[in-house]
């Protein structure tokens, strides 16, 4: 790309003065990337577009809106009106001069999903967001300057892997504000830090506090104080473009199986009852997958991730289980009923047979 | 000679026969279900064709679902075509076509496949998408797929496959990367030297290791802004619009604030039953202090009756004397002190003393009479002094007299 350009730059340089110019702000426009613009002077320009899919419960929309508060170079824009309609993102993120985009999508009024997104070119990451803490928490009781850039903090886990570095990457280009972000404050006093448990990213936000609140007059030493919010992602896989493209990663653990039917699942169901779920790679390596389904634990904390949809139909089924042995038992105790009746014959003295 | 549109599958066929002789030789052959790592050179037009050759894959795959002309059959149609059967105006539109397409298609794609996934319903293209690189194994899993999809539902249904694709993801993330030269300022990224390896459940431990985390990077910072001379704690004088407003910030504060006084309060109320549990046993503790004087004082005094009896019944008239001075010492508990009065130990008053200390005799019996002199004595203001009895007499209220001091003086006198 960099010869390319300096191709360009040289072509540029032949013709008039006016033209180059011109030429050059032609050349700004096709990066399209800004970072790794050949300025003198190494700029990190960065502006993210915030929207919501239709149907964010009001935590969902806090969460959306602590984001905004904290970093000053994002463009909040309307929800999304359509789900299936994501290609529009890399649209409206080019209407509204923006390279990144966090689009947070829900599902059901009660699961969340977060688009971490390059803009023109991709890479998008999608998560899955669970615990969520809102600043609104009065548990929460740090404090810092609106716009003021915070520092970011990753662990070491993010660079174990490929897509972790990737992650990181995508998340300094999101959640880092840039210097010459317009509301951006001078100073730091706050520090967002990502890091990686249990195959989860988990997210904090500190206030840097210089002194001792309890000891005004000591040593200055630093304290930290949680601002929030919190939430937890996990990610499920990271597509090429923005918004599509191939999948270059997803979680290995997205073990999801077509739900038997329910006639198929009534006959399994009885038996299982008995044994404990083995863990899943256990499970995943030996017994048929719709046996898995059924028995698959509802909250897993392994590495892997399972779709809250597919939790939810897994405790439905659990519920639909016992509903099964009742009713099996039912039909057990009729049949050996009959049986009995059967066993005992005709009764002599039946009332149908004495009042004939 | 077909349209184009009609000729657009077969088209599509002698393309992607081409792609699949190509990306056979260059990709080796993997096993299904293990996650797949292709083996795939950097240049771009390599993935273009593989995008290619996934497009076709799932147009092939709609044409199987539509149980029109399978794969083999629609080649023998190729050949039967011959290479004259387009020219090259369509050859060249479809190719354009798929250009096209490749983009758009696959985002639409993907979104719908991710809408899908998330209604728990599988769908074909997953498979063709994650195993873009093995597509022996492809066909195989579609007609597995489709054998489950309408024959027997039962069957052992397709698992998701893990992909990591490294090689992809380093390429993606040197596009996008920032240019490393840039100053730390430009971006404030900091990385934390170890990894965070705690119980998840484990919610005191785990929130420890992210403060740690986060002491440790800001502790960097500090350092690093030093060296930037960046300036990094804002001064005291500075006041901007913070995150949490003012009003939440009280909130927050009064919340505390009811904390420790309701931690404050319970303390206090623990101290208290705590005390009252004490006062039990105090209280206890003291009547059994006074059952025990009590038992005491009765075997002092059944001790005494025994030590007398012989005596009593011996007949010893100013004996009783004694015995009750004994019975009070015995009560006194003090035996000791007090002697009897008779005893060489005793100090003698004089008598004297006494007099002071208890007075002796009185007035006497004619001291209010009147006398020869009091009756002579008009003499009002000695009255007093001079005689006795003068009182009531007609001077009450003359002017010599001393008077009665008023009465807060009379009573500050008598607190004294």
């Amino acid at each position: 790309m960099a010869s390319v350009l300096k191709a360009q730059k040289a072509n540029a340089s032949k013709v008039a003065k006016g033209k180059r110019k011109a030429d050059e702000m032609d050349v700004d426009a096709d990066e399209e990337q800004p970072q790794t613009g050949v300025t003198k002077k190494m700029k990190n320009k960065q502006r993210v577009l915030l929207l919501s899919s239709r149907g964010i419960t009001h935590r969902m929309r806090h969460l959306m809106s602590d984001i905004e508060s904290l970093l000053p170079h994002v463009k909040k824009d309307s929800k999304l009106d359509s789900k299936s309609q994501l290609h529009l993102l890399p649209e409206l993120a080019d209407l509204n001069n923006c390279n990144n985009t966090l689009y947070f999508e829900a599902r059901r009024h009660e699961d969340l999903y977060l688009w971490a997104a390059k803009m023109p070119n991709g890479p998008s990451i999608k998560m899955h967001v669970q615990n969520v803490h809102t600043m609104d928490e009065l548990k929460l009781t740090g404090n810092c300057l609106k716009g003021s850039r915070g520092l970011l903090s990753f662990d070491a886990s993010f660079e174990e892997t490929e897509w972790g570095k990737l992650t990181k990457e995508v998340f300094t280009h999101i959640f880092g504000v840039p210097p010459t972000a317009r509301k951006a404050k001078p100073f730091i006093d706050h520090i967002l830090t990502f890091s990686i448990v249990d195959n989860k990213i988990w997210f904090r936000n500190f206030q840097i506090l210089e002194k001792d609140p309890s000891q005004p007059n000591g040593p200055p030493t630093t304290t930290l104080v949680e601002i929030g919010p919190r939430f937890v992602l996990t990610p499920i896989r990271i597509f090429e473009g923005a918004f599509g493209g191939a999948t270059v990663y997803s979680n290995p653990g997205t073990c999801r199986t077509k739900p038997a039917p329910l006639s198929s699942l009534r006959s399994f169901t009885f038996a299982p009852c008995t044994f404990s779920p083995p863990p899943i790679h256990v499970i995943r390596l030996t017994c048929p997958p719709h046996l898995t389904y059924s028995t698959l634990p509802p909250f897993t904390h392994g590495t892997e991730f399972v779709s809250p949809a597919a939790v939810r139909s897994a405790l439905r089924r659990e519920k639909g289980a016992k509903y099964g042995v009742r009713k099996d038992a039912e039909d057990e105790t009729a049949r050996r009923r009959e049986r009995q009746a059967k066993a005992r014959g005709e009764d002599e003295l039946a009332v149908s047979k004495v009042f004939a | 000679m077909p349209s184009t549109k009609s000729t657009k599958p077969p088209a599509k066929d002698t393309k992607k026969t081409k792609a699949k002789g190509e990306s056979k030789k260059k990709l080796p052959e993997s096993s299904p279900k293990v996650a797949v790592v292709p083996v795939v050179e950097e240049d771009e037009n390599e993935w273009e064709d593989e995008e290619n050759v996934e497009d076709d894959e799932q147009d092939s795959d709609s044409d199987s679902d539509n149980g029109g002309v399978d794969e083999e059959g629609m080649e023998r149609l190729m050949k039967a075509l011959g290479e004259d059967g387009l020219n090259e105006f369509d050859q060249a539109m479809l190719e354009d076509d798929d250009e096209d397409d490749s983009g758009d298609e696959e985002a639409e794609e993907d979104v719908e496949e991710d809408e899908l996934d998330d209604e728990d319903v599988e769908k074909l293209s997953d498979e063709s998408e994650s195993e873009e690189d093995n597509e022996e194994d492809e066909e195989e899993l579609v007609a597995l797929d489709d054998e489950d999809v309408e024959l027997e539902p039962d069957a052992v249904p397709q698992q998701k496959l893990e992909v990591d694709n490294e090689v992809a993801l380093l390429r993606i993330r040197e596009n996008i990367q920032l240019d490393p030269s840039i100053p730390w300022t430009e971006t404030l990224v900091l990385s934390y030297p170890e990894k965070i390896d705690v119980d998840v459940n484990d919610d005191l431990n785990r929130e420890l290791a992210f403060y740690k985390q986060a002491l440790h990077s800001a502790n960097q910072a500090r350092q690093l802004a030093a060296s930037h001379k960046f300036p990094f704690t804002r001064p005291s004088d500075y006041f901007a619009e913070m995150v949490k407003s003012d009003a939440h910030m009280e909130r927050i504060r009064q919340r505390l604030l009811n904390e420790s006084a309701t931690i404050k309060k319970s303390e206090e109320k623990r101290r208290e039953r705590e005390g009252k549990k004490f006062g039990k046993q105090v209280q206890i503790e003291k009547l059994k202090e006074r059952e025990k004087n009590k038992k005491d004082m009765e075997e002092r005094l059944k001790g005494l009756k025994r030590k007398r009896k012989d005596l009593l019944e011996t007949g010893g008239g100013q004996d009783g004397d004694d015995f009750d001075v004994a019975v009070e010492d015995a009560m006194a508990d003090r035996p000791a002190k007090r002697s009897r009065p008779g005893a060489p130990g005793g100090k003698k008053i004089t008598r004297q003393t006494r007099d002071k200390k208890f007075g002796f005799g009185g007035q006497g019996r004619r001291s209010k009479q009147n006398t020869k002199e009091s009756t002579d004595n008009f003499d009002m203001g000695s009255s007093r002094k001079g005689g006795k009895g003068g009182k009531g007499g007609p001077g009450k209220g003359g002017k010599g007299g001393p008077k009665r001091p008023g009465k807060s003086r009379r009573m500050a006198a008598r607190s004294k």
